[in-house]
C-alpha cells in the first residue's frame, strides 16, 4: 500500500494516469459511434495501417517525438480508410476481403520501415517496438498537451454536431433527406477515429488499440439505452480502465500497457454482460425463472383448453413448445403440479417424440369453469 | 431402411401438423396444419411477413420448429431429402461467386454424387439436359454474374429439375422475372405436374394466382385456408388473409409481447 | 543435390514464404468468397494465446502439440464469438474485436511474465523470423530440414487433401449454404472444419512470419487471384503462384534494402494486388471508351 502512495506521488506516474485517462475517455466517446457504425473491424484496420506511419514519422523526425509521428500516422491511418472504400468502389471484393487487405498490407510495410529503424541501431530501436504493444511510461508532460488537445476536439465535435451525429449514425437515409450533409459528417467520424487511435497507439500499441474503442462502448450499452449518457458512461469506463492500465503497468516490472487496459476493458465488458440490469445474461435468467414461477396453473389450463377447441378435439394434446410460446416458459413443474392433481396427463403424440400433455375430465372441467367466470388467470 | 409401418401420412406430398416457428419472441408460424395432395401446382399466399418462406425453410429442415412435425410422402425431411428440391429466393447467394451456369445446375447432384468422389462427364451432360429444358444451354459456359434476373432465375430451376425430385418448393420464382422467362418456368412447373410432381410455389402476385395454380395455401402466421383453387379463392378468406391484423390470442393475454401486438415479424 | 538445396539459407528463407502461401491460399479462397475473411485477422491474433499455453504446459514451440493447441484455439475463438453474439447484447463486429483482443492480451502478458528470460519475446512473436527459421532443424530422411519448414509441408498436405476431397461441397457450402443444408451436405461442419484448418496453418506459419503478416498471405493473394480468374478451380494455384513470386520479389528486396524478410513479402503481396487492380482498371476503362458492337451509342 505505501508502494502505491509513493506510486502516485511520483511526477511521473501521475502524468501517465492522466494521459492514459484522457486516451481512454477520447476512445470510450469515439468508440461509441465506431461499435454503433459496425466499424470495429475497420477500427482494427485503420489502428494496424497506423504503424507505417508511426515508422515514417519517426524516421522524419529523427526522434520519438509524438506531434510529428501522430501527425504522419494520422495520414496513413486515413490513406487506409481511403483504401478500404477504393478497394470496395473498383472490385466486387466483400467488406472482409478489403478490411483484410488493407490491415495486413500497411501493417506489413510498417514491418518493413520498422526493421529498417532497427538497423539503423542506436536509441532508436528501443522506442519505436513500443507503439507495438504500448509503453505509457514513454509518455511526456509535453505528449499530455498533445493528448489533452485531442480530447478537445473530439468533445467540441461532439457537443457541436451532437444531434446531426445522432441521426447519421441511427438513421442516415433519414439524415440525407432532411438535406443533412451525411457523406461530411461520416468522414467527419472516421478522421476523428482515425485521431483517437493514433493518440491511442503510443499507450495501447496498434494491436490492441481497437480493444481499447469498442470494450467501453460495448460495455456502457449494457447499462444505459441513452446514447448521451452511455457516451459519457463509456467515457468514463475508457478513462478509469486506461488510467488503472496505466499505473498497474507502472507497478508490473514494466510489463507492456497495451494488454493490461486490454484485460481491464475486457473484465468491464464481461461484468457488464452478465450483470447489467434488464439487458445482462444473469438478469434474463433470473427473470425468466420469476416468471416461470408466475405460471399459474389455472392459465395453463386455459391455454390448453383454447387449443383443444381451435383444433375441434376435446382431446387435442398440446404440445409443449406451443404452450411455451402461450406462456412464455412453463416450468416441467407446472406441469407435473397439474399432472398431480389430476388436471393433465401426459401423452405420446405420434410420429413426435417431444411431451404432449392432454386435459383429463377434471382437468377440462375446471377449464371450462375458469372460462365461465371469465375472470383469466392472474 | 424405413419400412412402411414408420410411415406417417404417406398419401400425401407434403403434410405438416401443429408446425410453430418463432424467431426469438416473435411468431412467424403458429399451429400450421397443412396437407398437399401429390401432382397439384400449388400457391401459397399471403401478405408480407406472414411466414410463406418460413414455411418453405421448415419444410426443408433448414430451421428448427418450437412444435409440430412435418412429413413428406411419410418420411421426415431427413430421410427423405433425395425426393425432394428446394429453390430459395435468388437474393440468398452471391451471384458473383466465380462459377459458370453448367456448375450451378451441377451442384444439383452434389448429394447424389455423395462424398469424396467427382463430378463426371455423366453428370455434366444431366446437367446441359436440364437447362436444354429451360432454354438456357447456350448459356452453359457463362459466368452466372453476367445473367439477366430472369435467367438466373431458370438456372435455379434446372438446379432443381436435375434433381428429379418429387416434391419441388420454389421460393418466389417468378418475382422480378422477364415475360419470356416466365412463361419458360410456369410451363415447365405445369408440366412438372402433369408427370405427377407435386409443385409447391410461394407466390406474391393475387391477381395471377388463380390462373396459374390449382391447389391454394392462404397463410397469414396462421392457415387461413387450404384446397382447390376455386374453394380456397374467396373474398372472405383472401380477406382474412390480407385485411386487418390476425388475431391469434385473445385480449385477455395483451399483457405478453410475445402474445399481443407484436406477434410475428417480417421473415 | 537435395542436401545442397537444405544448405542453401536464402533457399530455405524462399521456400519456408512459398509455403506459407500455398498452404494459407487454400482455406483462405474460401473465407474471401463466403465473405469472412477477417475471421482470420480474429483467429491469428488469438493463436498467441494457443501458443503460449501450449508452450506453458509442454515447453514445447512447434510440433503435433502446437498444431493441436491451435486447432483448439481457433475454435476456441469462433466459439466465444458467436456465444457472444448470441447473447444479443453485442454485435457480431464488435464480439470479433473483443474475443480476439482478449485472448491476444492474455497471451502477450503471458509471455512477459513467464518466458522472458528464453528466447520467447512478444515482439518476434508478433512479427515473426523468417530469417532465422533455418536455425532450428530437424532430420527429415537424414537431411537436416528446418522445423519450420516440416511443420509448414505438414499442413499444406493436410489443407491440400481436405480442399481436393471435399472440393464440391466446399464450393456448394460457399455459394449457397442453404442449398447445401437442404440437400443434408453438412455446411457448418466443413466452415468449421476449414476455421481449423486455418489456425493449423497460422501456427505453422507462426515462427516465420507471425500472425498480422500470416494474414495477408490468407487474404491478399486469393483476393488477387479472384481479380484475375472467375474459375474457381484457377484460383488456388494463381494464389499460390503469385504468393510464390511475392516471396522470391520480397526475399531479394529485402536483402538488398537490409529489411525485415517476411514483412517485405506480405508488402509484396499487396503490390500485386495493386498492380491486378490497377490493370483491371485501366482494361475497364478501354472497354468503357469502346462502343459495344450491335449497340449504337445513344447519343447522336
Amino acid at each position: 500500500m505505501p508502494m502505491l502512495v509513493d506510486l502516485l506521488g511520483s511526477q511521473i506516474v501521475r502524468t501517465v494516469m492522466l494521459g492514459a485517462a484522457l486516451v481512454g475517455a477520447v476512445s470510450g466517446m469515439v468508440g461509441v459511434f465506431a461499435v454503433l457504425r459496425r466499424q470495429s473491424l475497420l477500427s482494427d484496420t485503420i489502428s494496424h495501417a497506423a504503424l507505417p506511419g508511426v515508422c515514417l514519422g519517426f524516421l522524419l523526425a529523427g526522434e520519438r517525438d509524438l506531434t510529428t509521428i501522430m501527425l504522419v500516422a494520422l495520414l496513413t491511418a486515413m490513406a487506409a480508410a481511403l483504401s478500404v472504400l477504393a478497394i470496395g468502389r473498383l472490385t466486387p471484393l466483400k467488406t472482409d476481403a478489403q478490411l483484410g487487405i488493407v490491415l495486413s498490407v500497411y501493417f506489413a510495410v510498417g514491418v518493413v520501415l520498422l526493421s529498417h529503424i532497427q538497423a539503423q541501431g542506436g536509441g532508436a530501436r528501443a522506442g519505436i517496438t513500443t507503439f507495438l504493444f504500448g509503453q505509457a511510461a514513454a509518455l511526456s508532460a509535453q505528449d499530455l498537451w498533445v493528448l489533452g488537445g485531442v480530447f478537445a476536439v473530439a468533445t467540441l465535435f461532439f457537443v457541436v454536431l451532437w444531434k446531426e451525429i445522432k441521426l447519421a449514425t441511427f438513421d442516415p437515409i433519414a439524415a440525407a433527406a432532411l438535406g443533412l450533409p451525411v457523406r461530411a459528417l461520416e468522414l467527419g467520424l472516421t478522421v476523428l477515429l482515425a485521431l483517437t487511435i493514433v493518440a491511442g497507439i503510443q499507450l495501447v500499441g496498434v494491436v490492441l488499440m481497437v480493444a481499447v474503442l469498442i470494450a467501453p462502448a460495448v460495455a456502457a450499452r449494457q447499462w444505459i439505452g441513452n446514447l448521451g449518457a452511455m457516451t459519457i458512461l463509456a467515457m468514463g469506463i475508457g478513462g478509469l480502465v486506461g488510467a488503472g492500465g496505466a499505473l498497474l503497468s507502472a507497478t508490473g516490472r514494466g510489463l507492456a500497457t497495451g494488454p493490461i487496459v486490454v484485460l481491464l476493458a475486457s473484465a468491464v465488458v464481461l461484468v457488464s454482460i452478465l450483470a447489467a440490469p434488464r439487458r445482462g445474461v444473469v438478469w434474463q435468467a433470473l427473470s425468466a425463472q420469476l416468471q416461470r414461477w408466475r405460471i399459474s396453473g389455472d392459465r395453463v389450463l386455459l391455454a390448453m383448453d383454447r387449443l383443444a377447441a381451435a383444433h375441434h378435439d376435446p382431446d387435442y394434446p398440446s404440445e409443449k413448445g406451443m404452450l411455451d410460446t402461450m406462456l412464455g416458459r412453463p416450468l416441467p413443474g407446472v406441469m407435473r403440479r397439474l399432472e398431480g392433481q389430476g388436471l393433465v396427463r401426459p401423452v405420446v403424440h405420434d410420429p413426435e417424440s417431444s411431451p404432449h400433455w392432454v386435459l383429463t375430465p377434471a382437468g377440462r372441467r375446471r377449464a371450462e369453469a375458469l372460462r365461465r367466470t371469465g375472470h383469466g388467470p392472474d | 431402411m424405413a419400412g412402411s409401418a414408420d410411415l406417417h401420412e404417406p398419401g400425401f406430398a407434403l403434410h405438416v401438423e401443429d408446425l410453430t416457428v418463432r424467431y426469438g419472441s416473435s411468431i412467424a408460424l403458429w399451429d400450421i396444419d397443412l396437407d398437399v395432395p401429390p401432382g397439384r401446382l400449388v400457391a401459397i399466399v399471403g401478405p408480407n411477413g406472414s411466414g410463406k418462406s418460413t414455411l418453405l425453410k421448415s419444410v426443408m429442415g433448414l430451421l428448427r420448429p418450437v412444435a409440430g412435425h412435418i412429413r413428406i410422402f411419410g418420411e421426415p425431411i431427413s430421410r427423405a431429402r433425395s425426393r425432394v428440391a428446394y429453390v430459395h429466393q435468388r437474393a440468398e447467394v452471391d451471384w458473383d461467386f466465380p462459377a459458370t451456369v453448367l456448375e450451378v445446375v451441377t451442384m444439383g447432384l452434389y448429394r447424389r454424387i455423395g462424398w469424396l468422389r467427382p463430378v463426371r462427364k455423366a453428370h455434366r451432360q444431366a446437367a446441359l439436359e436440364a437447362l436444354a429444358e429451360v432454354g438456357m444451354e447456350a448459356f452453359a459456359t457463362r459466368q452466372i454474374g453476367q445473367l439477366s434476373g430472369g435467367q438466373q432465375q431458370r438456372v435455379f430451376i434446372a438446379r432443381a429439375l436435375i434433381q428429379q425430385a418429387d416434391l419441388v418448393l420454389l421460393d418466389e420464382p417468378l418475382a422480378g422475372v422477364d415475360a419470356v422467362s416466365e412463361d419458360i418456368i410456369l410451363s415447365l412447373l405445369r408440366s412438372l405436374r402433369d408427370r405427377g410432381k407435386s409443385v409447391v410455389v410461394v407466390h406474391h402476385d393475387l391477381s395471377t394466382v388463380r390462373r396459374r395454380f390449382d391447389w391454394m395455401v392462404l397463410l397469414n402466421r396462421r392457415l387461413i385456408a387450404q384446397g382447390e383453387m376455386r374453394d380456397v379463392y374467396t373474398p372472405a378468406n383472401l380477406k382474412a388473409a390480407y385485411g386487418g391484423q390476425m388475431a391469434v390470442f385473445d385480449a385477455a393475454d395483451a399483457d405478453d409481447p410475445a402474445r399481443s401486438g407484436r406477434v410475428g415479424g417480417q421473415v | 543435390m537435395l542436401a545442397a538445396l537444405f544448405d542453401s539459407i536464402p533457399a530455405m528463407i524462399v521456400l519456408t514464404g512459398v509455403l506459407v502461401g500455398a498452404a494459407a491460399a487454400l482455406p483462405g479462397v474460401f473465407l474471401v468468397l463466403r465473405g469472412n475473411a477477417m475471421l482470420t485477422d480474429a483467429i491469428s491474433h488469438s493463436i498467441v494465446f494457443g501458443v503460449i499455453m501450449v508452450w506453458l504446459l509442454t515447453r514445447e514451440l512447434s510440433g503435433p502439440v502446437q498444431l493441436i493447441g491451435a486447432g483448439l484455439t481457433g475454435v476456441l475463438t469462433v466459439a466465444l464469438t458467436e456465444a457472444l453474439t448470441r447473447t444479443g447484447l453485442v454485435k457480431t463486429d464488435a464480439a470479433i474485436g473483443l474475443v480476439f483482443s482478449m485472448l491476444f492480451a492474455t497471451g502477450i502478458l503471458l509471455i512477459g511474465i513467464f518466458a522472458r528470460q528464453v528466447h520467447l519475446h512478444a515482439d518476434t512473436i508478433l512479427l515473426g523470423e523468417i530469417g532465422f527459421v533455418w536455425m532450428r532443424t530437424t532430420p527429415v530422411l537424414g537431411v537436416a530440414v528446418p522445423v519450420s519448414m516440416v511443420m509448414l509441408g505438414v499442413v499444406l498436405v493436410l489443407n491440400l487433401v481436405f480442399v481436393v476431397l471435399f472440393w464440391k461441397e466446399l464450393k456448394l457450402a460457399t455459394f449457397d449454404p442453404a442449398l447445401a443444408a437442404a440437400l443434408g451436405l453438412a455446411p457448418a461442419a466443413l466452415h468449421y472444419t476449414l476455421l481449423t484448418l486455418t489456425s493449423v496453418t497460422a501456427v505453422a506459419a507462426f515462427d516465420a512470419v507471425g500472425p498480422v503478416l500470416f494474414i495477408a498471405f490468407v487474404i491478399v493473394p486469393p483476393a488477387t487471384a479472384l481479380l484475375m480468374t472467375r474459375r474457381l478451380a484457377l484460383i488456388v494455384p494463381l494464389a499460390a503462384a503469385l504468393s510464390t513470386i511475392a516471396c522470391v520479389s520480397g526475399y531479394f528486396l529485402a536483402v538488398h534494402w537490409n529489411v525485415a524478410i517476411g514483412g517485405m513479402m506480405a508488402t509484396m503481396t499487396g503490390v500485386l494486388f495493386v498492380m491486378v487492380l490497377s490493370m483491371r482498371a485501366l482494361k475497364r476503362q478501354l472497354q468503357h471508351r469502346r462502343p459495344v458492337p450491335g449497340n449504337p451509342a445513344p447519343w447522336p
